[in-house]
């Protein structure tokens, strides 16, 4: 019987967080909610994946509609444990190549909130693992998804869809590292214990940077900041005299006037031996005097021109999709061929049946009439003889059957259907 | 029998610097794993060249210019063979590439076959002097290529204008010091290439200094990197650095391309 793939349930574009979440599974629970759904009679083989963007369960069955409904009575039982009401508006079914189209989509992060980010595929080999434990995964849906797994990576690989920073602290920790080749030997300067430079110092330091230093106007936050982050407080009055030694410098505090002007910075490169500098200006108004960037060795990006950089990324993703999509429906294509070509495993099997019981039964019929003289050998010889026959003359239609390219899979359904009349298979 | 092989070296090289340049606009992991092995298959090949011409001949064919420019190039893919495995420049490879490819084409372009070693140059000095001189060379080449590379990084950096280019150049920082690297190896071979090339002079024209014009060059670009070496020691980098290198090395290529025929000169591996 041939098994069809389908996925129901909800993400973030069909069902609002609340939702979401009061229909979630905890991978804790995964098992015992995996034993659920396989108490369902049409479900065969069932994957459940939940993450806060969403609540999928990936089945195959013979029967598609009955294990759709099966599931969404599953999720309904889920949602009302905590009182979700209704789901049907929120739950979406997909069918056969539709359903794998998605599964791939999911998998290669093109459904994700923010498209290429890299965590689903991490969730998706656990939930996958989790359901493989519970023994819930047969063939169909072990092969689905070690597909869509492929897809991901070649998505990862061949488009630039997960390389580009979108936000503003990765951006710039992204164009640090077009400047310096580590962190770790670097010296990290923040100007003000803002909520921005707080977060941007995080992210560098776990890019590796481990030296830095904290100044503000009130030395009090200064202080907070650095013991929560890990960096030493210097007084405002002092971090002029600190610039030298820092190799990242990042300005965001609410000063009206400029802090840091193009001729102390000179001055400074010269004494630090010209070892190159890097400004990022996150304040409110300019932090830093704009002819740093004039400057050899030194670079100084303002906000806007990382939001600008984060802008033209985001566009670079979009386009970078439009890629990845192509690749999923190639791989998707290249599935269902592999499904197709299942069904028509059992024509094959019936027609070499029936081809073998004609050959037996007309070499008995021989040995005891016409052929009843043979020795031992030639009746091997003559076994051999019609054995090779028959394969010679399956050879061809077989692997037509097997083979048979996507567009003439219509063909293929044909040939099939030919082939079971034309030689009575079926009903034996 | 080595011009078969010549051709062969320049026919990879040419795929290599393709395959390099293809991995810059489509980064695909297997051409990246695939171009270094397409240039050390050139490299075999060119071994093999100048090995068979060697043991025909009993002396390496550095005598003429255009067996000079392959002996140049050979050197050059080695050092970057070297240097690819330290530091996976892929970029770089992007120019050493073409260049090996276009001076192991010029190699068998210009005429082939050898003509006899002239008498003067029958001597231990001459594949002394021109390997190290050539290694100095090749260095200053690879310092050249990685401050091409800054100069574009630096320049998209600071206009803030960035292209999908940029993504696969190595970090300022790396490139920098790649360049203080080979400007470090370049130097002292280069003096060394200078100071058995006057011995040499010293056994057959009989002085060490006669104001030949190759010496007189070989002696300004000595000056000038020297200089340069000096000033990366003391805060001399990034920009500037690398422009200086960039100067120098056109300047050292020029003279070796067309300087013998302005200033004609005793020294062998002349362009004629």
């Amino acid at each position: 019987m041939q098994k069809e793939i389908l996925i129901v349930g909800l993400n973030h574009r069909s069902a609002p967080i609340e939702v979401r979440e009061s229909v979630a599974f905890e991978i804790s629970y995964l098992r015992e909610a995996l034993a659920r759904l396989r108490a369902y009679p049409a479900i065969q083989e069932g994957v459940i994946l939940s993450t806060c963007n969403r609540v999928e369960v990936v089945a195959a069955a013979a029967d598609g509609r009955s294990a759709a409904a099966e599931i969404k009575k599953f999720l309904d039982e889920q949602g009302a444990r905590r009182h979700a009401g209704q789901l049907d508006e929120h739950v979406y079914a997909y069918h056969g190549a539709e359903a794998v189209r998605h599964v791939f989509r999911v998998a290669a992060s093109l459904d994700s909130m923010v498209v290429g980010e890299p965590q689903i595929l991490g969730q998706l080999k656990d939930y996958y693992g989790a359901a493989q434990e519970a023994g819930t995964v047969g063939a169909i849906l072990h092969r689905l998804f070690h597909r869509a797994f492929a897809v991901a990576k070649r998505v990862r690989t061949e488009t630039g869809i997960a390389s580009r920073a979108v936000s503003v602290s990765s951006v710039a920790v992204d164009l640090a590292r077009r400047i310096f080749d580590r962190f770790d030997d670097k010296t990290v300067m923040l100007i003000g214990a803002g909520k921005m430079g707080g977060l941007m110092a995080r992210h560098l330091q776990s890019n590796g940077a481990r030296s830095l230093m904290v100044t503000n106007r009130t030395f009090e936050r200064a202080v907070e900041l650095a013991g929560s982050i890990h960096g030493s407080p210097i007084l405002f009055e002092d971090f002029p005299r600190y610039l030298k030694i820092a190799d990242l410098v990042i300005g965001c505090t609410g000063a009206q006037e400029v802090l840091i002007d193009a001729g102390a910075v000179g001055a400074i490169l010269k004494e630090r031996k010209h070892k190159p500098m890097f400004f990022i200006d996150i304040g409110e108004r300019r932090n830093f005097d704009a002819e740093i960037n004039k400057l050899d060795n030194a670079y100084l990006y303002n906000i806007d021109d990382l939001q600008a950089v984060a802008e033209e990324n985001l566009q670079e993703r979009s386009s970078e999709a439009e890629k990845a999509e192509t690749i999923v429906l190639e791989e998707v294509e290249n599935f269902t061929r592999w499904i197709h070509s299942l069904e028509q495993v059992p024509t094959i099997t019936a027609l070499r049946r029936r081809f073998e019981e004609i050959r037996r039964k007309e070499i008995e019929r021989s040995l005891g009439g016409s052929l009843k003289d043979l020795s031992e050998r030639q009746r091997e010889a003559l076994d051999d003889m019609t054995t090779a026959m028959i394969n010679k003359l399956l050879h061809d239609p077989i692997s037509q059957l097997k083979n048979n390219p996507r567009e003439e899979d219509e063909e293929g359904i044909l040939y099939a259907a030919a082939l079971k009349k034309l030689f009575g298979l079926e009903g034996k | 029998m080595d011009i078969t092989f010549l051709k062969i070296a320049a026919l990879f090289y040419l795929l290599a610097g393709v395959s390099f340049v293809l991995y810059i606009f489509f980064q695909r992991d297997t051409v990246s794993k695939l171009s270094p092995i397409i240039l050390a298959c050139g490299f075999t090949a060119h071994t093999a060249a100048l090995g068979i011409h060697f043991f025909q001949t009993g002396y390496p064919n550095v005598t003429q210019f255009r067996e000079a420019l392959s002996f140049y190039s050979w050197v050059m893919v080695a050092g970057y063979l070297v240097v690819h495995f330290k530091y996976r420049l892929s970029v770089l490879g992007s120019i050493i590439a073409p260049l090996a490819f276009l001076m192991t084409l010029a190699a068998f372009a210009f005429g082939t076959g050898s003509e006899a070693l002239p008498p003067e140059l029958k001597s231990y000095w001459l594949p002394v002097h021109v390997t190290v001189a050539f290694l100095g060379n090749a260095a200053f080449a690879l310092a050249f290529g990685v401050s091409l590379i800054y100069l574009l990084a630096e320049r998209q950096l600071k206009h803030k204008k960035m292209t999908l280019l940029i993504k696969r150049f190595p970090s300022l920082e790396t490139l920098d010091r790649l360049n203080y690297v080979f400007l470090v190896w370049g130097f002292p071979l280069m003096t060394l290439g200078i100071v058995t090339g006057s011995m040499w002079a010293a056994i057959h024209w009989g002085s060490y200094w006669s104001w030949d014009p190759r010496q007189i060059s070989s002696g300004i670009a000595w000056l000038f990197y020297g200089a340069l070496l000096h000033g990366r020691t003391t805060g001399l980098r990034g920009r500037k650095a690398a422009l200086l290198t960039t100067f120098g090395f056109c300047v050292v290529i020029g003279y070796f391309l067309w300087g013998d025929a302005i200033f004609p000169s005793r020294h062998g591996g002349r362009f004629d």
